[in-house]
């Protein structure tokens, strides 16, 4: 999995591109929370170019949002194809995690 | 209808996730199974194989897990078995969906998707051996599934 980190005025944006699972979540995971460590607050996730992802990849974005929250921060997860999404919402995690259709309605929300 | 079948051998390392993807998707386009249903098995198949890798074992050897997938009529079965403890995922508590983020746990969470994606999951315990059988319907257009929650 390709993970492309861009700045925006301040947030953090991870490009996902491949698949997350726990092959790959852990470098991920490190990724997100060397940013979190580095002062990050907001972040987005950018789905466009992920072709999969399963419990291991939940359980990274669960712990960083989480960790966000105590700080203070956000997160934003957009543009995920409708199969990813549907993994979204059988583990429930649509109920509390701000999903929306695309980058620019990822940053009016911060 | 020999291509209608599939067996591989998957060794207890998280790197051959990527065989089990290939193998799934080069027997999924065979058979002319849409790139949704190969996601949904391929990510059922993915929980039920990296737990077993990951609380099967013991020890540091390696283990072969055997996979069997055949298309009979409109269902797909699949049938996984290891040699590693006695483990029944069937029986794994069921995560609560309606928590909020501060207390929403992970446990439980692969097994479930696994659950929801497929039609059926069972399980036996045979001569030393786990086996899991699985059923997943692939009639098309696939009729609308209420999701099971909670």
């Amino acid at each position: 999995m390709e993970i492309i980190e861009e700045n925006h005025g301040g947030i953090n944006i991870f490009k996902l591109n491949g698949r997350l699972d726990s092959n790959t979540s852990q470098g991920f995971e490190k990724k997100i929370f060397q940013a979190i460590d580095d002062g990050s607050k907001n972040m987005i996730i950018d789905f466009k170019d992920l072709d999969y992802i399963s419990s291991a990849g939940l359980r990274v974005i669960l712990k960083a949002t989480k960790a966000l929250k105590r700080e203070e921060g956000k997160m934003m997860l957009c543009d995920m194809q409708d199969y990813v999404k549907e993994v979204f919402e059988i583990a429930g995690f649509d109920s509390f995690l701000p999903i929306v259709n695309s980058r620019d309605d990822a940053l009016q929300r911060f | 209808m020999g291509k209608n079948k599939i067996t591989f051998k998957l060794k207890n390392k998280l790197s051959e996730l990527d065989t089990l993807c290939q193998k799934l998707e080069g027997f999924g386009e065979s058979i002319g199974l849409s790139p949704k249903f190969i996601f949904e098995t391929n990510l059922a198949l993915d929980e039920l194989f990296t737990n077993i890798i990951s609380y099967g074992y013991n020890d540091k050897k390696v283990h072969l897990i055997t996979v069997n997938i055949s298309l009979q009529d409109n269902e797909l079965l699949f049938s996984i078995e290891d040699d590693g403890i006695p483990f029944n995922p069937t029986e794994v508590d069921e995560p609560d969906l309606g928590c909020t983020i501060e207390e929403c746990k992970i446990g439980g969470l692969g097994i479930h998707l696994a659950k929801n994606l497929m039609d059926e999951v069972c399980y036996q315990r045979c001569k030393d051996k786990n086996i899991l059988t699985l059923k997943k319907n692939i009639a098309e257009p696939q009729p609308a599934k209420k999701r099971v929650k909670g």
